[in-house]
């Protein structure tokens, strides 16, 4: 039982990519084991995917080696995901995973004109070789195809655990690396306008990142303007969506003219994920207080605006350092007093060996409940907040180095911030002041978000994973008791 | 032109909550015959030389009642879309209207349906140095589809001491379904609305969706100061939607009387039944063309009916295509025969020789009509109306004492009335002459001219 440790271990640092300069594969016999390389999709800075699959199931793969124009990669076997092919003919053994597939990052520019030389080497010491034209991708959408690959696979058991033991031995490190790589292209030169009442004197600004619907721009301003206290707010809306910006920028400039509201936006290059998208907006903001706010988030009192404001003028620094709100369903019931954290737990076979895994997760206080419910309406601190709202002191999340830009794409980095923010000696608080959250509505979701999601629960299992002082819906955490 | 707005106050509307003071008992800030005239701009979806409808139509009729009134200079906006594209002018957004002193269109684009609004920038700015130049008292909505609901509060910001008045038509505001009330999952009358039950009409759109688009509807009907309806039942209806009664006012659409002089019948019976209005769907033709079989195969077939009107390619495939499946057979029919004649569409000067073929006005309407001009139209002329159960119908119709009344989609009971209403002594000239008069475009202005001097903005 396997109660209290975690399986994974701490990425970093791990399996430096293993790419370099270009030797002479060398084969020692070759072999009749039925396989083929599906696709090798590679980018320009280094990214590289492969995907196939072999009928291995009695001499293992030990190790896969791609060779290209001026470089090579060599793969332990043991660092494939491998994956049930449901679309091959029976093979030489019932529930063989047969699939596998990889993911390598090298850093660097790499010559991805030519084809590619595939060696697979058995267990027996019999080799495969192939070469395959690769598909040039551009980085952003080879991790679209990677995670879509990941999120999708047959892994023959529960999906989250078995990708999160991939991610672990090695291509977690890996995603990590392109996203990072990936988020500082696209956020380094991003496209500010101001819209509306330059020079005003302003408090606050709500700071939302939009994805794929801009409709919510104008609904949001609608929905905000005019209540008591709006005066003295600002909105800050970041794009993650560049083939969303004309008609953006088109509703500011309408919103601006029709409210009266002071707007900026942010476009991005491309979708840098909430963490980032999310930071670059608030370096544009021209308040000391930062609120991060959903497309889907409206005010449920009408005197929302003054009673943040007036909050802020009244409540001990410790309490409003960094709060979250209560959000509420549009039917009227509780959707969000707060997260505590979680751990899911149970055990994988591959058929040889049974193991145990751990993975954390966040839960929401009362979900669902009725809205008055005293107990969860209380002014409390708390594990953690939704990143649907944070209301933030500017200095102090820029203390904290703001949301990790490590997720990808989003989910967790709400949780990760609280919790750093805890360590750091700030507990994250709940503040009654009520919005309402059409949760999951204000975004379109891809297929490659749910590789996302699974990526940053491996991640933030990874970073929080050892601290049993958090679990829980009554943490032991002195700060939080 | 630089565009220059004035700020609005810091407290906003409260939605559905914004009181105004009794009419009655508000000072006036451009009383009758002193001072400048008072400037109303009225905005209209369409012109009605364009697209016949009834909103238009009174939007229309109340701008020529203002053109006679003393101390009021009225201004005519009519929205139009790109199915005019020849009225459009490069690079233009706001035109006159084929030389007429006073009368403007204003060219949609880029709209959208869903949300009610423009995406276009530039066509706002238009409106707003529109509103600038003719620099209006009083703005009066008589629809907000193509302009979009948000120009009320686009109005409300650039000129915050303008009096804002909004027309409901019908109930577009509540209802996505066209504003009809028809459940299109069922096609029953919808009581109410509510996120789930809009979004069991359009399964593809959450109830979050709904939820959303009432605040945004009633974020922006909070910018007016007063909302009219035409008849008394709708208030009812926007009261449980959640405004707020005390800023609803019942005027009466009110036409130029196009029938004065006329002579009523004093028939004991009348066999000609007419049906006057667009030919869609929720207008109920085809309950009346169901009620024509059922009588046939009865065998009573001493009755006429004349169909009158247009925009039938407005109508659902598959009610056109019952419409036009049954006029082709009926034209196939001997001449004596046939009991069923489409005349067409008409213009409004036209309706006197029309109603003149008929001596019953059937209106079987299927939705909760919100005054049904056609019943005034009929009254113009003296005939009763054989109407449905439901909305301004019920409201204006008086069963048995002005006009029969039969539940609404129920070519039985339609067909039942018909029968009788071509066969019972005495009861065509009971009804006829108890018809009473048609609400006049006279009375219609003075009501609006009251509360347009009413008072100014409170909110």
């Amino acid at each position: 039982v396997a109660d209290s440790e975690s399986i994974f271990s701490e990425f970093a640092g791990a399996a430096e990519p293993p790419i370099a300069p270009a030797e002479p594969l060398r084969l020692r016999r070759v072999s009749r084991v039925a396989n083929a390389v599906d696709i090798i999709l590679l980018s320009p800075s280094g990214g590289i995917f492969v995907a196939g699959w072999i009928d291995d199931a009695f001499d293992p793969v030990v190790a896969l080696g791609l060779k290209g124009e001026g470089w090579s990669v060599d793969l332990a076997g043991d660092v494939l995901a491998r994956v049930r092919r449901g679309d091959l003919p029976p093979l030489s053994k019932h529930g063989h995973a047969a699939g596998y597939g990889c993911f390598a990052y090298a850093g660097h520019a790499l010559d991805i004109s030519g084809p590619v030389t595939v060696e697979v080497h058995l267990a027996s010491g019999a080799g495969l070789s192939a070469e395959v034209q690769p598909r040039p991708l551009d980085d952003e959408t080879l991790r679209e195809a990677v995670l879509g690959w990941l999120a999708t696979g047959d892994y023959g058991g529960p999906t989250s655990p078995m990708l999160a033991e991939v991610l672990d031995r090695y291509i977690g490190s890996q995603l990590l690396a392109l996203n990072n790589s990936i988020v500082s292209g696209l956020v380094r030169d991003a496209y500010v306008e101001r819209f509306g009442r330059a020079g005003a004197a302003l408090r606050g600004s709500l700071i939302v990142c939009l994805y794929g619907k801009a409709e919510y721009l104008f609904l949001q301003a609608a929905l905000y303007a005019g209540r008591p206290g709006m005066q003295d707010y600002e909105f800050v809306y970041v794009v993650n969506s560049p083939e969303i910006s004309d008609r953006v920028l088109g509703e500011a400039r309408l919103a601006a003219l029709t409210y009266g509201l002071a707007i900026t936006v942010v476009i991005l290059a491309g979708n840098a994920g909430f963490a980032a998208a999310n930071n670059v907006a608030a370096t544009h903001a021209r308040t000391d207080r930062v609120m991060f706010v959903n497309p889907d988030v409206f005010p449920k009192a009408q005197d929302w605006a003054s009673r943040h404001t007036a909050l802020l003028a009244e409540r001990p620094q410790a309490e409003t350092r960094l709060f979250g709100s209560t959000l509420f369903y549009e039917d009227g019931s509780l959707m969000h007093a707060g997260m505590y954290i979680d751990a899911d737990r149970g055990a994988v076979s591959d058929g040889r060996t049974a193991r145990s895994w751990r993975l954390l997760r966040v839960e929401h206080y009362g979900k669902g409940a009725p809205p008055g419910d005293v107990e969860l309406n209380r002014p409390r601190p708390v594990t953690a907040v939704t990143g649907a709202f944070v209301s933030a002191d500017r200095d102090w999340f820029e203390r904290l180095g703001g949301f990790s830009v490590d997720y990808i794409f989003g989910h967790y980095e709400d949780a990760d911030l609280c919790l750093r923010s805890l360590d750091a000696g700030t507990a994250v608080w709940m503040q009654p002041i009520p919005l309402y959250h059409l949760e999951g509505k204000g975004s379109t979701r891809l297929p490659a978000h749910e590789g996302g999601s699974l990526f940053n629960r491996w991640l933030f299992t990874s970073r929080w994973g050892d601290r049993p002082d958090l679990l829980g819906r009554e943490p032991r955490h002195p700060a939080l008791a | 032109m630089k565009l220059s707005l004035s700020h609005r106050p810091a407290a906003g509307p409260v939605i559905a909550s914004a009181a105004t003071p009794a009419l009655a008992s508000a000072p006036s800030p451009h009383p009758q015959g002193e001072g400048p005239p008072l400037k109303v701009l009225l905005a209209s979806l369409f012109h009605p030389e364009l697209v016949r409808g009834g909103a238009q139509q009174i939007a229309y009729e109340l701008f020529q009642g203002l053109q006679a009134e003393p101390g009021i200079e009225p201004t005519f906006l009519a929205a139009v879309d790109t199915s005019f594209a020849a009225l459009y002018k490069t690079g233009a957004r706001i035109t006159g209207f084929d030389g007429r002193p006073g009368e403007f269109l204003f060219l949609a684009r880029d709209y959208d349906y869903i949300w009610h609004k423009t995406a276009s920038a530039l066509l706002i700015e238009s409106y707003v140095e529109f509103l600038l130049t003719v620099q209006p008292d009083v703005v009066h909505f008589h629809h907000f589809l193509l302009f979009g609901v948000d120009i009320i509060s686009v109005t409300r910001r650039v000129l915050p001491q303008a009096r804002i008045i909004f027309t409901f038509h019908e109930f577009m505001a509540i209802c996505s379904a066209d504003g009809q009330m028809v459940r299109r999952n069922d096609g029953s009358l919808c009581s109410h609305a509510s996120p789930v039950r809009c979004h069991q009409c359009f399964p593809e759109r959450g109830p979050d969706s709904f939820f959303l688009r009432e605040a945004w509807m009633k974020q922006h009907l909070s910018a007016a100061d007063e909302l009219t309806v035409p008849s008394p039942f709708m208030i009812d209806t926007f009261v449980r939607w959640g405004l707020d009664r005390t800023r609803l006012h019942h005027i009466s659409n009110g036409q130029r009387n196009r029938g004065e002089g006329v002579v009523r019948s004093s028939a004991e019976t009348g066999v000609r039944f007419g049906f006057f209005g667009q030919m869609l769907d929720n207008k109920g033709v085809h309950v009346i063309l169901q009620a024509v079989e059922l009588l046939r195969a009865e065998g009573f077939e001493d009755f006429a009916v004349e169909l009158n009107g247009g925009n039938m390619k407005y109508a659902s495939e598959k009610r056109r295509a019952e419409i036009e499946a049954f006029l082709a057979e009926e034209a196939e029919r001997p001449l004596a025969e046939r009991r069923v004649v489409y005349n067409g569409p008409y213009e409004v000067d036209q309706i006197g020789r029309r109603m003149g073929r008929v001596d019953w006005v059937i209106v079987p309407s299927i939705w909760p009509e919100a005054f049904g001009l056609v019943i005034s139209e009929a009254r113009m002329f003296g005939r009763p109306v054989i109407g449905s159960r439901v909305g301004a119908i019920a409201d204006r119709v008086r069963h048995e004492v002005d006009g029969l009344l039969v539940e609404p989609d129920d070519p039985r009971a339609l067909a039942d009335a018909i029968r009788r209403a071509a066969t019972e002594p005495e009861l065509y000239r009971r009804l006829a002459a108890a018809s009473p008069p048609a609400e006049t475009r006279d009375g219609m202005v003075h009501q609006f001219c009251q509360l347009y001097r009413s008072g100014p903005r409170t909110i």
